[in-house]
């Protein structure tokens, strides 16, 4: 099938066979491969992306399903090459160690603020409590999260 | 694993899709939230030769309250669902239920009729539908029925939807005014399954128990009401040692079963705990004026 | 010998460099490779645990459109060498050696075993051709625990083992055993089990393999722990020569011991690929990777403890059993590392150690970091008991117990001494972070309300690397080897053998190397992952902070050196009055004539300076370790256990440690966060599991559960002050204190939450099921 969808602001098509997930069809098909696949039952979180608006499991969706939707993805949040103010926050927090776990808390956060822009910790950690990370203990991860949140506030 | 192969269909209309249902029936497997359809797929533990994709049918979704009845169209995103304020007004124990489901992106995609027709019993819809006595409305070519939630969930993953039909919406009751209500769950983490769970709706009248409801999830092979317990709890006023009693009756009457999770000594006595806490909620909330959740 | 600078990136917590490409979404992971003509593999695995194979039909599945080849394990050895196992070499402790096939030919040993291998145009038409795929099992009794295992009548999983003996019993006592048990007070014994649970890097294993027919060159992509030790592994199945075969690593998503040398599948894959002459990609799936990739930590010990009255742990006889799974790993090497450290921090007269390791029908021991972990657990739940039984606080027996440092230091009664440990004083630091007398008279009211709170502490000591042995004065983890170039547009290049999957090297040695050379941070470069440029040299055992920090710091003053050198001879000035101040040679007090080192480096590479100067700017630093040291320290956590449902809350979570000089604070904070919280996933919601039939009930992560954010609390963590050993080195390891003593913690804070209850806990895995159980038991 052929399918047409608007990725990072840009209009994609490809061909792809109606099982292919998304998260492979952005990883293979569009070449996205900051999006990473982590258990293909849609528990660990890895896979998130934003489909019109809202945070999703990549690996919980057909690509045909995505078709002439909105999808955003861990290479779309930079702007111009720099990097957004979750991503500045994340950065000053040592929030990561592998990465391997990182889009998708970066796109579950982007999504989670978004909507609830003066989250407390306790509401990100739940929240949040949807993507595993194996290296870091989360605290880390939620204080860049706050201090994120704090930044978008002041801006 | 990846998706085995199989032949995709994405209908426009409800009509499309019940003749490709007439057509397929039992050869097919309806695609709504695909939250719980996909990692069957993917772990290659169902092999439908046919996948219907029905989230183009915008008809089929929608809240709307009507003659005592909130009507949830089966397509309805369950976070649409827990943003309702009719659900929330109307149906306070399926807007407590709700959050418990999964996380916020499982609930983007998952639909509130693909969990009702997917009848997981540890899930928290088909108890939330069984404790108020939804009814569950399917629509083949033939026409349309109507299922009373006590009829509907037949045995593990298996309702009396027949294969070429479709669930186009649910029908739960609104709560009557002192009516208190409460989901407990206790699970491994925040956001999983349930081990055990319970959803709970006391009325209070003149400091009596009119109505009494109590479905547990998880504690069976179906959602299963506690009516020994509801029985017990008719016409009493609410008190510690009448929810004891109550939590007591729950536990004994079920057969839980074992897993890596849990025993079905321990699912008992979980049950019993959870019976205790939520009666104590629900009565505190219907307590409050008019009721509520 | 230059000044030693004014350290300004050592000890703070500069923000990464790995991070712009990892929160940007451009990691190189192996999965990300794509190249051309590039084919991908899938596994076609046995569904039963114990089986003699007696057919295998690949004929339907090589007819499946998109199927490029079928291999069974017949094929695969014809297209490999066969031989000792190099893992088994290297890691099993001198056992003997097992003997199978690379892919499964004539049994199946365990759920998963890979019996073929299809390579086709995509991952999803290779799991349809697996399918087709025919293979008949004659059912063998599954051997699928220990106590089978050692049973001599159980079914041999090897035939050439003759048993389902992995390491043969043996034994050794140190010091005066039987003389201390005869004089002591009090003889108390204990069954202790620990349970199977496993690394789970969010990454699973995977490769691309890649032929050039021309060249005969193998390249593999590879995520791993030392590029060096996979071509290892690789050119010796293939039959190759090491130089013909390149191995490449990027990005890595986490590892923790499992991704070491090259497992079978990826061996059958290199084959494949150099069977097709095509790139040939395998990344195993979730499944796969709980099932096969590796697990860890079975273990069980009877031990008798010898006790004086006054609460001294006197002497240790412990027998353990470790059930090393089917194939080998790691497994027969951690009975001795679990001896040498059994005694611990404390002053133990004397250890008796026997242990048996059995093969089973389950996936093999790998290294999960910290593989010895289970002696501290053992040790810290003894202290903890014997406690109770006196009476006596959990941190008064500790205190009682504790070696006290000296000079010279005391010895573990199994020889390695003591040297530089802080114990004493991260307990101490421990007692006054958590107010314990507070906490009982708050435990004692809240229990009074029905509310069950419980304080665990635990301490340890990790050979990261541990101290220079006085006999051998042996290095203590060998050399480290590093090259350390400066290039012409004056960025330090650092190659070293450490290939980071999360430990962040390239920003901790670039920051110690920066501060020793004396340019800025982002004028070093760490260069890793490349068998063609990188030193020999592994990622783990808690090395890399000591060993590769330390010939980072060695390295950057002997490239300085020669920097000098050259620059004395430029500028006519006499070298020591030259220094490297933010990336310029200066004369000292003269910053008019200062000169940037790319200038210098330039200079030197264009030879114009004559023959009898050195313009050749690189230097090859080697380190032994120097005087090494002990990491360690004490946790503590306060719990609360709803009684009614099982669950456990962490209210509180605190640690003291000591990991000597810190070269970023928050890298290693987040080292000591990742671990416990490991810890506490063992604790609570781990377990890989298997029935008696050996079939494997924790394949997806509804089954395996990974701890979230709403299971680990803030953790506190305080550095103490360390005992300098080194003149210059004094930074050691972190990364596996954190799984190895949090276990102990919790456990102990659990059972003291459940001591009105009379519980007492002999086990790690303890879900609220299990906690019920353990309650109803006790009553």
């Amino acid at each position: 099938m052929e399918i047409s969808l608007n990725v990072n602001g840009a209009q994609r098509s490809a061909s792809t066979e109606p099982r292919k997930t998304l998260a492979d069809f952005l990883r293979d098909d569009l070449e996205l491969t900051g999006t990473h696949v982590g258990c293909e039952h849609g528990v660990c979180g890895a896979c998130t992306v934003i489909l019109d608006g809202r945070a999703v499991r990549s690996c919980l969706l057909l690509a045909v399903q995505a078709a002439g939707s909105e999808v955003t993805t861990i290479e779309g949040l930079a702007l111009d090459g720099e990097m957004n103010p979750l991503q500045q926050s994340l950065w000053d927090s040592h929030s990561f160690q592998c990465g391997f776990c990182t889009p998708g808390f970066v796109m579950q956060a982007t999504a989670f603020l978004a909507d609830h822009p003066d989250a407390g910790e306790q509401e990100i950690r739940e929240a949040l409590s949807g993507n595993i990370c194996r290296c870091t203990g989360y605290q880390s991860i939620i204080d860049g999260v706050l201090r994120g949140a704090e930044r978008m506030r002041q801006s | 694993m990846k998706l085995p192969p199989f032949d995709y269909f994405a209908p426009s209309t409800v009509d499309e899709a019940l003749d490709l249902l007439a057509e397929h029936g039992d050869d097919a497997s309806v695609l709504a939230g695909g939250q719980s359809l996909i990692p069957l797929l993917a772990l290659r533990l169902a092999r439908p030769a046919v996948v219907i994709d029905i989230n183009g049918l915008d008809e089929l979704s929608g809240v709307t309250q009507t003659n005592g009845h909130v009507t949830i169209g089966a397509l309805t995103r369950e976070y649409v669902a827990e943003e309702s304020k009719a659900v929330a007004d109307g149906v306070p124990l399926l807007a407590g239920a709700l959050p418990y489901i999964g996380h916020e992106a499982i609930r983007s995609r998952g639909t509130v009729g693909g969990s009702l027709a997917h009848a997981d019993p540890a899930a928290e819809l088909p108890a939330v539908a069984r404790a108020l006595d939804a009814e569950l409305v399917v629509r083949s070519r033939t026409g349309e029925r109507v299922v009373a939630a006590a009829d509907w969930f037949d045995g593990y993953l298996t309702t009396a939807r027949q294969p070429e039909e479709l669930l186009v919406e649910a029908r739960f009751p609104v709560a009557p005014a002192s009516t208190g209500t409460a989901f407990e769950e206790v699970a491994r983490r925040h956001g999983d399954f349930a081990i055990v769970g319970l959803a709970a709706s006391l009325t209070l009248h003149g400091g009596a128990i009119t109505d009494a409801r109590l479905a547990f999830a998880g504690a069976s092979d179906v959602p299963v009401r506690a009516v020994d317990a509801e029985r017990l709890l008719a016409g009493q006023s609410p008190s510690d040692r009448l929810f004891d009693a109550a939590a007591q009756q729950a536990a004994d009457d079920l057969d839980p079963p074992a897993d890596l999770h849990g025993s079905a000594a321990y699912r008992k006595k979980v049950a019993a705990t959870l019976v205790r806490r939520a009666l104590r909620a629900a009565a505190a909330r219907a307590n409050r004026e008019g009721g509520g959740s | 010998m230059a000044e030693i600078l004014a350290e300004r990136y050592t000890g703070a917590s500069i923000k990464r460099s790995e991070d712009p490409r990892i929160l940007t979404g451009h990691g190189r992971y192996v999965d990300d490779i794509k190249l051309p003509a590039m084919l991908h593999a899938a596994f076609v695995r046995s569904p039963i645990a114990h089986a003699r194979v007696t057919g295998i039909d690949v004929s339907a599945a090589r007819e499946l459109p998109g199927v490029v080849a079928v291999y069974t394990g017949a094929d695969i050895e014809s297209m490999t060498v066969p031989g000792p196992d190099l893992m088994a070499s290297m890691m099993g402790g001198g056992n003997p050696i097992p003997e199978f096939t690379l892919l499964a030919t004539d049994k199946v040993r365990l759920v998963g075993d890979p019996v073929a291998v299809v390579v086709a145009e995509s991952r999803y038409i290779a799991e349809d051709a697996c399918e087709l795929v025919e293979v008949d099992y004659d059912d063998l009794p599954p051997v699928a625990s220990a106590e089978v295992a050692l049973d001599p009548g159980s079914t041999p999983i090897f035939a050439n083992l003759g048993d389902n003996i992995a390491a043969p019993r043996k034994r050794k006592d140190f010091g005066e055993l039987e003389e201390v048990f005869a004089s002591a007070d009090r003889v108390a014994e204990f069954r202790i089990d620990v349970h199977r649970h496993q690394n789970v890097p969010m990454e699973g294993r995977g490769c691309v393999a890649v032929f050039d027919g021309e060249s005969g060159l193998l390249t593999i992509h590879a995520a791993t722990q030392s590029v060096h030790i996979t071509r290892m592994a690789v050119a010796t199945r293939l039959g190759i020569e090491p130089d013909k075969v390149r191995v490449l690593s990027g990005d890595i998503g986490g590892s923790f011991g499992l991704k070491i040398g090259a497992s079978r599948e990826e061996l059958a894959v290199a084959a494949a690929a150099r069977g097709l002459s095509r790139p040939v990609k395998w990344i195993e799936d979730r499944g796969e990777n709980l099932m096969t990739s590796g697990q860890a930590r079975e273990e069980s010990f009877d031990v008798r403890a010898a006790v004086s009255n006054d609460g001294e742990l006197l002497a240790l006889d412990v027998k353990m059993v470790i059930d090393t799974g089917s194939y080998p790993a790691m497994g027969g090497m951690v009975p001795g590392i679990i001896e040498a450290m059994l005694p611990g921090p404390y002053k133990m007269q004397a250890l008796g150690f026997e242990s048996v390791g059995v093969v089973t029908n389950k996936a093999p021991y790998v290294a999960y970091r910290g593989p010895w972990a289970s002696e501290t657990f053992v040790r810290e739940r003894i202290l903890d008991l014997l406690a109770k039984d006196l009476g006596v606080e959990p941190l008064d027996i500790r205190l009682r117990n504790v070696a006290e440092r000296s000079d010279p230091p005391a010895s573990m009664v199994t020889g390695r001494p003591l040297v530089g440990v802080t114990t004493k004083e991260s307990l101490e630091r421990v007692a006054q972070l958590v107010d314990i007398p507070a906490f009982r008279r708050r435990q004692a009211d809240e229990r009074a309300r029905g509310r069950h709170l419980g304080l665990g502490i635990a301490t340890f000591i990790e050979a990261a690397p541990g101290p220079r042995s006085p006999e051998s004065g042996q290095g203590l983890m060998g050399m480290e080897r590093m090259r350390l170039r400066l290039d012409d547009d004056g960025v330090v290049t650092l190659f070293t053998g450490q290939m980071p999957h999360g430990q962040s090297h390239q920003t901790t040695l670039a920051q110690i190397a920066a501060d020793e050379f004396g340019v800025p941070f982002e004028q070093v470069r760490v260069v890793v992952g490349d068998t063609d440029v990188v030193p020999f040299g592994m990622t783990g055992g808690s090395r890399s902070a000591t060993m590769t920090g330390g010939v980072a710091l060695h390295g950057a003053r002997q490239l300085k050196a020669k920097v000098l050198d050259f620059a004395s001879h430029l500028m006519e000035a006499s070298v020591d009055d030259l220094d490297i101040t933010d990336g310029r040679v200066e004369v000292r007090g003269d910053p008019s004539s200062a000169i940037a080192v790319a200038e210098v480096a330039r200079q030197a590479a264009s030879g114009q300076s004559g023959d009898d100067v050195d313009g050749n700017l690189e230097v090859e630093a080697s380190y032994d370790g120097g005087e090494g040291g002990w990491s360690g320290g004490t946790h503590a956590a306060i719990v609360e256990v709803d009684v009614e449902t099982g669950l456990v809350k962490i209210e509180r979570y605190v640690v003291a440690e000591d990991c000597g000089a810190l070269i970023n604070p928050a890298i290693v904070e987040g080292q000591i966060r990742g671990g416990v919280a490991q810890g506490i996933g063992a604790v609570l919601l781990e377990r890989s599991a298997y029935d008696e039939d050996g079939n494997f009930q924790s394949a997806t992560f509804m089954d395996y559960l990974l701890p979230t954010a709403c299971d680990i609390p803030r953790i506190e963590i305080e550095h103490l002050e360390t005992v300098p050993l080194d003149a210059d080195v004094n930074f050691r390891g972190v990364g596996e204190g954190g799984m190895i003593v949090a276990p102990p913690t919790l456990v102990n804070a659990i059972e003291d939450a459940l001591s009105p209850f009379g519980v007492r806990i002999y086990e790690q895995h303890l879900p609220p099921a299990r906690i019920l159980e353990l309650i109803d038991a006790a009553g």
